[in-house]
């Protein structure tokens, strides 16, 4: 993905000028080693704050539910994969938004990295392939495989679905991915284990909701968890609640969530959430042959009856 | 105000003295992180962190936590009275609190303890509390404390400050309550001629903090002014909303209070409220003055670094701990908003606000 | 449900109209043993909120 910037400001800038859209959604390079922030352009003298690296892992789709403009957005697989989501829920129209397609060769994980080395990451830098991270005494060069976020490891949809132009040709997909075995190592477990594993995986949660709010597909006016008039779910940390908070977030997103790992990566205290909405994901896979946002023109399976519909467990 | 030498051993044997008339309190290991958590007899804090992942603050102000309960079960003989929970407000010591920390407990107790006002549920684990602080030696490159109004070995809010060598550690009693505390400890090895130990190891410390904020123009630029600037809608785009920056941050203290009844018992609790959460300011009959995301992102800025400013004449509603920088989602830097906020010249700004 | 840990014969599906009585008897009947079975669910049980 290197050499994406220039394309992207270029992209950018004749798009502004054109006045093909009012607003540009990116990145631009954070304060933070492997950090980015979601920005917004709108004038030429914005665009060189516009950069791509393999830490965009925010999911832009996130910003465009409720904006009345023509906005341009940089999606890579996945988060074309939720705008097509967003268009066919009714949350944007297809004409408001100008998609430029990023082909992603996987974004890569802070943590991982942060585990894997001692002492505070000063700096980061990458080429196509490697990782090179910086501390105060050594210098460490990974390969770009090994530090992957783990939903870009398990990727199968690495360029976008839909697009109105690229910023690059497309990459090639990976094959042979095994994307549900961690799912099916917490399936053979007995409910004690199971049970347990979910109150550690949990435990550390402090509800901030920033898993929620860095998805785009929880937009929600009001949601479950903020109901009051009346209480739908306790709100502080009792471990039920904050099951339940997990438990039905990921119900909600059952047959629309992409994977794109923004929850997880806006995580504060580091939760692999997704164990939960990829328990889903691979149902809906197994039972119904469905995948979120790949087409849009087909409902979503939990959206229509199908008379083939899984019934066995109906008594 | 004494200086006293502690050894390895001395050091040990007296927090487990102290642990008998004190709760002791220390940052603790999970896996990559520290939190504060209540010592287990025995157990040591451990020192080997530049700071936990979320503050102290818990240790005053719990998260979730109950104030008042009833029962309207009439078989028991307090039924349909509501009265207080109760709690452990028994004599405890936080062991190993930053100074940073330390300034935001002070700046928290201008909130909670005024003249007018004390909010019990604060104000009485504090006065429980013996605070034993930790100087800052090795601090990350995302602190800026000494700009934000304290410092790597600032005394505010400490009753012993601890600074930590190779052999052993040099503490400074500053108040009644750490003497009382070092006395049950039996740390009492007075040595005067390691002051300037002291004094260089702090002026070592300041030297190694790398960031800084500017904020000798806040005071002075008028409040509607800064309110109407145009940077907000670019500072507030990427924010998520959610509750990240205000629970990991020490100085902030806002609340939410929830009734929670099961069946013929009730409780009232609070919680962690975050302005940042859309809901924080929708009033009974469900209007909502702040339902923008930049109204509620510039809110909590404007809090930080003017409305505090201004209110109480106590700097800026920050210690420069760096948390919200490190764990944002999004990467918005107070640092950044911070420098735009002092830099902006009003000349620039419209004269009328939307 | 059955991911986190509650049994699977807690939760079951049936369509029964109000005029398969006999349908609904069985139904009932089913699962009443299946969940009694299990013994009394201990999982996502809050009897008052787990906070300091």
């Amino acid at each position: 993905m290197i050499g994406y910037t220039e394309k992207m400001q270029d992209i950018a800038g004749r798009l502004l000028k054109d006045c093909t859209v009012e607003m540009v959604i990116g990145f631009r390079k954070g304060s933070m080693p492997m950090m980015n922030e979601p920005c917004f352009v709108t004038n030429a003298d914005d665009i060189p704050s516009l950069i791509w690296d393999s830490n965009c892992g925010i999911n832009l789709a996130n910003y465009l539910t409720n904006r009345k403009e023509k906005i341009a957005v940089f999606a890579k697989g996945c988060d074309s994969r939720n705008i097509v989501n967003h268009i066919i829920e009714n949350k944007i129209k297809r004409d408001q938004v100008h998609i430029i397609g990023v082909p992603c060769t996987g974004m890569i994980d802070k943590r991982k990295i942060a585990a894997m080395v001692e002492g505070e990451i000063l700096e980061v830098s990458e080429t196509d392939s490697t990782v090179k991270v910086k501390t105060a005494d050594a210098e460490t060069l990974f390969d770009k495989k090994e530090v992957l976020q783990q939903n870009c490891a398990l990727c199968f949809h690495r360029n976008p679905v839909i697009h109105d132009e690229m910023v690059a040709e497309p990459v090639a997909e990976q094959t042979d991915i095994d994307r549900y075995a961690d799912i099916r190592k917490i399936e053979d477990m007995d409910n004690e284990e199971k049970w347990q594993f979910f109150e550690d995986l949990l435990s550390p949660c402090i509800r901030c909701y920033a898993c929620r709010n860095a998805c785009p597909l929880c937009y929600c006016p009001t949601c479950f968890v903020d109901e009051s008039k009346p209480q739908w779910v306790g709100k502080g940390q009792d471990p039920i609640d904050v099951r339940t908070f997990h438990f039905l977030r990921a119900y909600h997103c059952a047959g629309r969530c992409t994977d794109c790992g923004a929850c997880e990566r806006a995580c504060p205290v580091g939760i692999n959430m997704r164990l939960l909405t990829r328990k889903l994901e691979k149902d809906c896979q197994e039972q119904f042959g469905w995948e979120a946002g790949l087409s849009l023109d087909q409902r979503p399976a939990l959206d229509v009856y199908q008379v083939n519909d899984p019934g066995t467990f109906i008594k | 105000m004494t200086l006293v030498t502690i050894n390895k051993e001395e050091w040990a044997g007296g927090l487990a003295a102290a642990a008998d008339s004190y709760r002791l309190f220390g940052p603790v290991k999970k896996k990559e992180y520290h939190q504060f958590e209540e010592l287990e007899k025995g157990e040591s804090p451990d020192l080997n962190m530049v700071n936990t992942r979320l503050s102290p603050k818990a240790l005053l102000f719990p998260q979730s936590e109950e104030m008042l309960e009833y029962s309207l079960d009439e078989k028991r003989e307090d039924h349909h009275i509501m009265k207080e929970v109760a709690k452990d407000y028994t004599q405890r010591a936080v062991v190993g609190i930053r100074p940073c920390d330390a300034k935001a407990i002070q700046l928290v107790k201008l909130n909670f303890d005024t003249p007018q006002l004390k909010d019990p549920y604060w104000v009485r684990p504090y006065e429980a509390t013996t605070f034993i602080g930790f100087a800052c030696d090795t601090p990350l490159s995302t602190c800026f404390c000494t700009t934000a109004g304290c410092g790597p070995y600032n005394a505010e809010g400490l009753d012993i400050l601890v600074m930590q060598r190779d052999e052993d550690f040099l503490a400074k009693i500053l108040t009644p309550k750490g003497k009382a505390f070092a006395d049950i400890a039996g740390w009492n090895r007075s040595t005067p001629e390691e002051a300037e130990a002291f004094v260089a190891g702090k002026e070592a410390a300041e030297a190694r903090i790398a960031s800084s904020v500017n904020t000798e123009n806040l005071a002075g630029t008028e409040l509607l002014d800064l309110h109407g600037a145009s940077f907000w809608d670019d500072i507030a785009f990427a924010c998520l909303n959610c509750g990240t920056c205000t629970f990991s941050c020490p100085t902030c203290w806002c609340f939410d209070i929830q009734d929670e009844v099961h069946g013929t018992d009730g409780v009232r609790t609070k919680n962690w409220d975050s302005c940042m959460f859309p809901i924080f300011t929708v009033h009974t009959t469900g209007h909502n003055p702040r339902n923008t995301k930049t109204q509620r992102v510039r809110q909590r800025f404007m809090h930080k670094l003017k409305y505090f400013v201004d209110k109480y004449q106590a700097g800026i509603m920050c210690v420069g701990c760096g948390r919200c920088v490190r764990q944002c989602p999004v990467n918005i830097d107070i640092r950044r908003v911070c420098e735009m906020m002092n830099s902006f010249n009003p000349a620039d700004a419209c004269t009328t606000q939307e | 449900m059955e991911l986190m840990g509650v049994e699977r014969d807690r939760l079951h599906m049936s369509w029964v109209s109000s005029a398969e009585a006999t349908k609904f008897i069985d139904v009932v009947t089913q699962v009443t043993e299946a969940v009694r079975a299990l013994g009394p669910n201990t999982h996502f049980v809050k009897q008052q909120a787990k906070v300091a």
